[in-house]
């Protein structure tokens, strides 16, 4: 449904994105991963016809949305990372004024108004002004707003940012429902495991190239079975991470110097204890013995098998090969 | 067939969503009332001061010349307040939206470039439109006293709606041109300066150079097309030749405007149709501009060419 073929955006010397190959199927969520500045809202503005490429091609649908902008924007409901609302409008008059810009029906856009409140829970707030509500309930309405035509397509940039956790819960709630009525989503974040649970995809874009892409099974099995476990001594942290590397539920050594040691680990939490025994009756003056998490992303490149990460490489530098040939 | 789809066009044009939402937000406001009356309210003091003062309290005593002369007041006050009213609604209707980023969702939408400068064009003269047509019956009470006829009041409401547009035009030029609301209000007003009070003086500066150099005819050309640039100079030559000789206005400015008007022989149905052609064209190319600016990828292309052009 949205393909991108060697897209590229250059900001005077800065490669925003490079050769990117996207390709969200129908009726999927798509969960396009990166950390700031990694070029996914770039991709995002590109794709929603704001923003014309430097070079390559992206399509919706079979629209090109440099060639035939217009049955793009009909196609796709378009949330950007920040976004205003307009004064003096009440909640209605918000998603009616955007309703009728895509020539929805006046008892249409009723009907959906009401439909859409009551998903995105902002029933009461129909008659407020949208500049009385608070950020969160604005970042609800404006995906209502996304929804207020229908479109098969829609292209959400952070959605959940600038939200508190609670909101962020519903805005992920109010996501996968899109996913049961068939929509297909690009959805941006820069935090992977917020996406893990309800995207069917997850690509990950480092410095405008996408290094991994994959099914969200394989990066949450591979995730599951794998721990990330910070282990701090008072010293001596370069031997103890030799031990480590050699023990048989340690999977990778992370990083390491004399007082910290990252690693993966494979075992269950009986044999994390054990293991925690065996490095104590070692000598070694354990300070915290800790498993962290939130470095998804990390982990899920680490696991994410070589020879895919090899193709990547291959296929971008046979893309610039290419560029530099024509 | 084609009729139906022609007005369908039209029709939309004319009454499309954004129009809409813009004149319901801009109506809407306590504001916008109170300015209205307090405008309405103002010019009709002013005319009844006026009237008052001329007739020492007899009302039978007014001469039709002295609403020629009510009417020249009145029309310069309304010219006055059009120059300095537009800028300031018109020069944050783009930079505005960018300000307060609506303008990337606006931009998704089928609504097309095209369809928003020109929703914006109409919404920033709509209030002084308003208040002109307010106006209006004020202005039959100086039809009632004789000296202007209906025809006259309208060919100088025509000039200034044309000048209301073409400011409306410049502003939203720099509003869509310029990033920040605040150089776009700045530059909007440098330009009504520009042409209300700079051609002025560059007028009056060739003028005199005029005087005292062996090519007066080339100076006077020069101080003849600044002064037929200038709105003030063209409502004061339409004013002039619908005969308003103004005793009232003896050595004021408004009188030498007026001497200025006949010396350059200004009052001609040429001077003021090239003035109405110029502004309408000029206004016409500038909202192109800014549709053409609007459109993604107009400024990378336009900053590519202009890098290119400059090494070589
Ligand atoms: N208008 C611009 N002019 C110049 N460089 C830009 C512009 N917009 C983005 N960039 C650069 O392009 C790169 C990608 O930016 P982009 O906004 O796409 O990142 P992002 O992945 O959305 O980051 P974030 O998570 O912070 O939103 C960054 O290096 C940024 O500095
Ligand atoms: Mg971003």
């Amino acid at each position: 449904m949205i393909t991108t073929e060697n897209l590229c955006k250059r900001y005077g010397k800065t490669d925003a994105v490079r050769d990117l190959n996207l390709d969200v199927r129908a009726g999927t969520v798509f969960g396009f991963v990166g950390e700031n500045g990694a070029g996914k809202t770039t991709t995002l503005s590109i794709l929603a016809t704001l923003m014309l490429p430097t070079s390559g091609r992206a399509f919706v649908g079979a629209a090109e949305v440099t060639t035939d902008p217009a049955a793009v924007r009909r196609m796709i409901g378009y949330m950007p990372d920040v976004f205003g609302v307009y004064d003096d409008l009440s909640v209605r008059e918000y998603l009616a004024f955007y309703g009728t810009a895509y020539g929805v029906t006046a008892a249409l856009i009723e009907q959906r108004t009401k439909e859409l409140l009551n998903m995105v829970s902002l029933e009461e707030k129909a008659d407020d002004y949208v500049n009385a509500l608070s950020r969160g309930m604005q970042q609800r309405l404006g995906l209502a707003r996304c929804l207020m035509h229908d479109p098969p397509v829609l292209i959400l940039d952070e959605p959940a940012s600038g939200l508190d956790p609670r909101s962020r819960i519903e805005m992920r709630e109010i996501i996968k429902g899109l996913r049961q009525r068939g929509k297909t989503v690009l959805i941006s974040s820069h935090i992977l495991p917020e996406l893990a649970d309800m995207c069917d995809e997850i690509g990950i874009i480092k410095r405008g190239a996408l290094v991994a892409c994959a099914s969200v099974e394989v990066v949450t099995a591979r995730a599951n079975g794998h721990r990330q476990i910070c282990v701090e001594v008072l010293e001596g942290g370069l031997a103890m991470a030799d031990t480590l590397a050699r023990h048989h539920f340690v999977s990778d050594v992370l990083t390491c110097d004399e007082t910290r040691v990252d690693l993966l680990f494979a075992g269950t939490e009986r044999d994390q204890a054990e293991l925690i025994l065996d490095l104590t009756a070692a000598g070694y003056q354990l300070k915290t013995f800790r498993e962290v998490g939130g470095n998804l992303e990390d982990l899920f490149l680490h696991l994410t098998s070589e020879e895919q990460a090899a193709e990547q490489t291959a296929s971008a530098l046979a893309g610039s090969a290419a560029g530099q040939m024509a | 067939m084609l009729v139906d789809a022609i007005r369908h066009r039209l029709g939309w044009w004319m009454d499309n969503p954004l129009l809409r939402k813009e004149l319901r937000q801009r109506m809407r406001s306590g504001r916008t009332v109170l300015a209205l009356s307090l405008y309405l309210f103002i010019i009709g003091a002013v005319a009844f001061v006026f009237m008052y003062v001329n007739v020492q309290g007899q009302t039978l005593l007014l001469q039709p010349t002295r609403t020629a002369d009510l009417f020249t007041f009145l029309s310069y006050l309304q010219l006055a307040m059009i120059s300095f009213v537009t800028p300031g609604i018109a020069s944050g209707v783009i930079s505005g939206e960018r300000e307060r980023q609506t303008l990337t969702v606006l931009l998704t939408t089928p609504l097309s470039p095209a369809s928003i400068i020109f929703t914006k064009f109409v919404t920033s003269i709509s209030f002084l439109l308003l208040l002109i047509v307010m106006t209006l019956p004020l202005y039959s009470i100086v039809f009632l006293f004789g000296g202007v006829v209906p025809s006259q009041v309208l060919a100088v409401f025509g000039l200034q709606i044309v000048t209301l547009g073409a400011i409306a035009s410049v502003s939203i030029f720099w509003s869509t041109w310029l990033r920040r609301t605040g150089w776009s209000t700045v530059f909007s007003y440098a330009t009504v300066g520009v042409f209300f009070l700079g051609l002025a003086v560059a007028g009056y500066l060739s003028d005199n150079i005029a005087n005292h150099s062996p090519d007066q005819g080339v100076w006077g050309m020069v101080s003849g097309i600044c002064y037929s640039l200038n709105p003030i100079y063209m409502q004061a030559s339409l004013e002039a030749s619908l005969g308003f000789a103004s005793p009232v206005f003896h050595q004021s400015i408004v009188s030498s405007v007026f001497s200025v008007v006949q010396s350059h022989d200004l009052s001609s149905t040429e001077s003021w149709l090239s003035f109405l052609y110029l502004y309408m064209g000029g206004s016409a190319l500038l909202l192109v501009s800014c549709i053409w600016r609007l459109r993604p990828g107009t400024f990378a292309v336009l900053r590519k060419r202009l890098v290119r052009w400059l090494l070589r």
